[in-house]
């Protein structure tokens, strides 16, 4: 196949190959994965930007996301008014930090976000009760959830407030073994 | 190795966010389908829910297989080197599956134990990456023990095989088994050369084995191996090299074979079928139980790290192992990169190479020390083979010869020990310790050797300059036994050298002295008066110590081992006692003198009653055989030129005075006692030597001979014509007033014959003390010539060192 595309301008394609962590082509097939989940509402032409946002439902059903926990905390927080529209940009953004290629930093910042429920920039105790149950599936008993969370808290609290801050999430997840390998979204 | 390790120490936590981790951690985001996550979720809650306890007894339990496995592994490899074993010696012929039964089993655990400790972690609930790191150790762990319970089952085997009793000829079969089952993978086309030149490492009879090792020729097999075998099985296993060598090549063959079937099977064939049937199938094959085989990167490294332990462990025994395995890297290699690309899948963990590469490294290094642990022990303990392999001859070689050195040692310083006393040399170098240490008298060997070790070790014990001047003998001397023995034969064998001399008259007296020292030389000449006269063996000995003395420094290194050793059990002793500083009291220095009048006996009358210069000398104190080893010793020189002068005198009675009193001045310092010891026994000894010297006594030395016979003995013996009889008798009461060790010059029982041999070696001993014997008379006064004997004694030492 040329590498005549209509869908997007070369400077377009430079942009989002500078913004993100995908090449030219990596990025013209996320474009069709957008474009497939809303044929109609997605136009095939990216030249002039259209504002084209896709709701969350559509996106948490692709085949990526559909059987995790966290999917809709996941478009979420990618989403600019976070509810889960997401635009193509957001799209192609999300994939981005969670593809291989992101540095642990930059997907810290985002897992801290999609843990956040409350969006209060401290994953405080409900947050983590959340977050263990959607792992869980709600199989653990109220006891169990608890007893996580609170350790969980006393081990990563640093300063103390009972909550995490980003820098206790971050410390705490810098030290994970396999945060790198369980962070991760192919594409 | 440091950029690892600094990724990883950057990464290293102290602290522990299990359960942050479990948290944040658990689900991995990469799930796509249903089952997994369910799967996944499953698994969350059963971390998140067991209950400590359930959780260490699972654990435990876990790890209890998992050692039970381990040793199960090492004793079944342990119980099929076995059971290997037995079949070859039960059974003629071996079938293909029990040939390699061993390396079989070995690849067999290799492949199936990872799998079953895989399956056993997910008992343990750990954390993916710690049960992959318990995975890895615990494979390493089994990896090592087979190979370690498979050197050492093939060691031990070999050393049973070869404290076994040869087996017969059916046995032989089961070697050509060995090489048919090398044969056999050469025959599958894996690794044709290679085994082929690793077996020629192994051996010379290899090779041949390895030229007519076609391709299944099994009678030609047959025929070379029935020979391999033969060699096989004789005592020490000549070839135990090659069979452990045939081993470890025979487990890297089959290993490599059954990676390729593994390969094949487990993911290509697995592949197909999960890709084509999966549709006319009642699950989903693809996603369900057998699913795409998945490249686990870190059970393939470990492979990789057993793969170069067993190298580790063969290339000694195999040389060409190392070479094959690089053919066989290559190949699996490409076999497995084309694998990977068509039937894998990426494993669902990603695996964090780069930080686990130090790990490898580290188990690398520790595998190669492991295995050489083995190798270095097989070296250090077991012998190598003796008909094959670079190392047979030459450590067998120097084996030998220093084992050989040490029994001379040994048998130089036991005759040392027992005394045979040279009178020569122990008069010479240690009168007053060869006067006491006279009383063995047993060693009746006539030991050249002996003699000649009395002599060497008399000059060495005699002083410290001595020994250095002695050097040559001293150190086997020293220690009495077999060393001295070597260093006594060099000399007495040069000094045996001109044997022949032997049966010239006096006037050849240098000649005499050399044949006398020649005794080694002799150990045919003196063997045949030994014949004669068994005990007597010393006569050619002492006399060849004596000529050894002056021979010494011309013959130090002339060094017969063999008369040595024949001779050396009775001579030794005497010489020993005789040439003992004073300490020794019952060191042989009487066996110098004995010797020496033995050897002198020979000279003179080759034959004369060895037997009884050896009573007489047994007898005779040490001190008289010191002196007379002394006389002797100093009188070689003089007597050479004196000889002649004797020579044509045979009567014992004028003709010994004179060169005695030509010897007097050097005599002078000579203790007197030790000149009455020393004549008493030369006494006996000429008339001992003289009587069976009547029978023969061709030669002219039989002149000299008989003068000195009358001198032994006034009461009986033969006429003592010259001058030493009578000489003796006279000093006859100054001998026995002498030490005590005088008396046992008297008390011997063989007087006659004694007389003979004193007559005989008094004869010599005549002509050495030509100086001595007037001076000895004139000088009754004990004390004086005690000390001055012990100075003198030196001094002859020094002398006599001088010479030398």
């Amino acid at each position: 196949m040329g590498n005549k595309q209509t869908i997007f301008t070369d400077e377009q394609l430079d942009a989002y190959q500078d913004c993100t962590f995908f090449t030219r082509k990596e990025i013209l097939r996320i474009h069709g994965r957008y474009h497939e989940l809303a044929p109609h509402l997605v136009p095939m032409d990216y030249t002039n930007e259209p504002d084209v946002t896709l709701p969350l439902a559509l996106i948490v059903n692709m085949p990526e996301l559909k059987e995790n926990p966290f999917k809709n905390r996941i478009v979420e927080s990618f989403s600019e008014d976070g509810l889960g529209n997401q635009s193509f940009n957001d799209f192609v953004d999300m994939f981005s930090v969670l593809s291989e290629m992101a540095p642990r930093e930059l997907k810290a910042i985002y897992a801290f976000k999609i843990y956040d429920f409350n969006t209060d920039n401290y994953i405080c105790k409900e947050d983590l009760e959340k977050t263990l149950n959607k792992l869980t599936k709600e199989e653990l008993s109220a006891e169990e959830v608890n007893l996580v969370c609170e350790k969980s808290i006393v081990e990563a609290d640093l300063d103390g407030d009972n909550k995490l801050s980003f820098a206790d999430f971050e410390n705490m997840i810098a030290r994970a073994p396999d945060f790198l390998s369980t962070f991760h979204i192919r594409i | 190795m440091a950029k690892n390790s600094r990724l990883s120490l950057a990464s290293a936590s102290d602290e522990n966010y299990t359960f942050c981790w479990r948290v944040f951690c658990a689900w991995d985001y990469l799930i796509g389908n249903p089952e997994a996550a369910e799967s996944k979720g499953a698994a969350c809650v059963a971390q998140s829910t067991t209950s400590g306890a359930v959780l260490i007894s699972l654990r435990i339990l876990a790890n209890i297989l998992v050692l039970l496995s381990l040793a199960g592994s090492i004793y079944i490899i342990y119980f099929v080197v076995d059971r290997s074993q037995r079949l070859e010696q039960e059974k003629p012929e071996l079938t293909l599956w029990e040939k390699n039964e061993v390396s079989v089993v070995v690849s067999l655990i290799t492949m199936i134990a990872p799998s079953a400790f895989e399956l056993v972690s997910q008992l343990e609930m750990y954390h993916p990456r710690t049960s992959l790191r318990f995975q890895l150790a615990r494979v390493l762990v089994l990896y090592l023990g087979n190979l370690y319970s498979l050197i050492i089952a093939l060691l031990d085997k070999v050393n049973s095989m070869s404290s076994a009793i040869p087996v017969s000829s059916g046995n032989w079969s089961d070697s050509t088994t060995f090489l048919a089952t090398i044969a056999l993978p050469e025959e599958d086309g894996l690794s044709t050369v290679a085994p082929d030149a690793a077996e020629r490492q192994n051996g010379t009879f290899l090779l041949g084995q390895e030229a007519n090792r076609t391709r299944g020729a099994t009678p030609v097999f047959l025929n070379q191996t029935a020979l391999y075998g033969y060699n096989m099985r004789t005592p020490q296993d000549p070839c135990w090299e090659t069979y452990v060598g045939q081993e470890m090549l025979k487990l890297s063959i089959i290993d490599m074979i059954f990676t390729v079937l593994s390969i094949l099977l487990i993911d290509f064939i697995r592949g197909l079928l999960v890709r084509y049937l999966s549709d006319c199938w009642c699950w989903d094959l693809e996603s369900k139980f057998p699913e795409y085989g998945e490249f686990k990167i870190a059970e393939n490294v470990l492979h990789l790290i057993y793969n170069q332990g067993m190298i580790w462990m063969g290339a000694f025994f195999s040389p060409c192992l190392p070479a094959f395995n690089v053919l066989k890297l290559i190949g699996l290699m490409y076999l497995r990169s084309w694998a990977v690309l068509t039937c894998n899948v990426p494993h669902q963990q990603v695996f964090r190479a780069s930080r686990s590469n130090n790990f490898y490294l580290a188990m690398l290094l520790f595998m190669l020390f492991l295995c050489m642990l083995p190798t270095i022990f097989a070296i250090v303990k077991y012998r190598p083979s003796q008909h094959c392999g670079p190392f047979s001859m030459l450590i067998y070689y120097l084996q030998a010869i220093a084992r050989s050195l040490k029994v001379t040692n040994n048998q130089l310083r036991m005759q040392l020990q027992t005394g045979r006393y040279c009178g020569v040399t122990a008069a010479l170098l240690c009168p007053p310790t060869a006067r006491l240490q006279d009383t063995e008298g047993g060693d009746k060997k006539p030991d050249p050797e002996g003699h000649v070790t009395g002599v060497e070790s008399c000059v060495r014990s005699g002083s410290p300059r001595r020994n250095s001047s002695v050097s040559g003998f001293e150190s086997p001397e020293r220690q009495g036994g077999g060393g001295a023995g070597g260093g006594v034969r060099t000399i007495t064998q040069s000094a045996a050298r001109p044997g022949p001399n032997r049966a010239q008259p006096g006037p050849t007296g240098p000649n005499r002295a050399f044949g006398a020292s020649r005794s080694p030389s002799t150990p045919s000449v003196t063997q045949e008066h030994r014949e004669e006269h068994t005990p007597n063996r010393h006569p050619g000995h002492p006399g060849g110590a004596s000529g050894s003395c002056r021979s010494k420094s011309h013959h130090r290194v002339a060094y017969s081992p063999s008369c040595r050793h024949a001779d050396s059990v009775h001579s030794d002793p005497l010489f020993r006692k005789s040439f003992r500083p004073a300490p020794r009291e019952a060191s042989g220095l009487a066996a110098a003198p004995c010797r020496f009048h033995t050897t002198r006996y020979v000279i003179l009358n080759e034959r004369d009653a060895p037997k009884q210069l050896l009573r007489s000398n047994a007898r005779t104190p040490r001190r008289y055989h010191a002196d007379e080893l002394v006389d002797i010793v100093e009188l070689c020189p003089r007597s050479v030129r004196r000889f002649p002068s004797p020579g044509p005198a045979p009567g014992p009675g004028p003709a010994p005075p004179p060169p005695r009193q030509r010897y007097q001045p050097h005599l002078d310092e000579e203790e007197e006692e030790e000149e009455e010891d020393e004549e008493e026994r030369r006494r006996r000894r000429w008339r001992d030597a003289f009587a069976s010297a009547q029978s023969h006594r061709p030669r002219s030395l039989s002149d000299l001979h008989q003068p000195p016979r009358p001198l032994h003995r006034a009461d009986s013996g033969p006429p003592n014509p010259r001058g030493p009889p009578h000489w003796s008798r006279d000093e006859g009461p100054r001998h026995q007033a002498a030490p005590s060790l005088t008396e046992s010059d008297s008390d011997s029982v063989a007087s006659s014959s004694d007389q003979q041999h004193s007559s005989t070696d008094q004869y010599i001993q005549v002509i050495h003390y030509k100086d001595k014997g007037p001076r000895a008379r004139g000088k009754p006064a004990k004390p004086e010539p005690k000390a001055g004997a012990r100075l003198n004694v030196s001094e002859p030492n020094e002398l006599f060192c001088s010479n030398v």
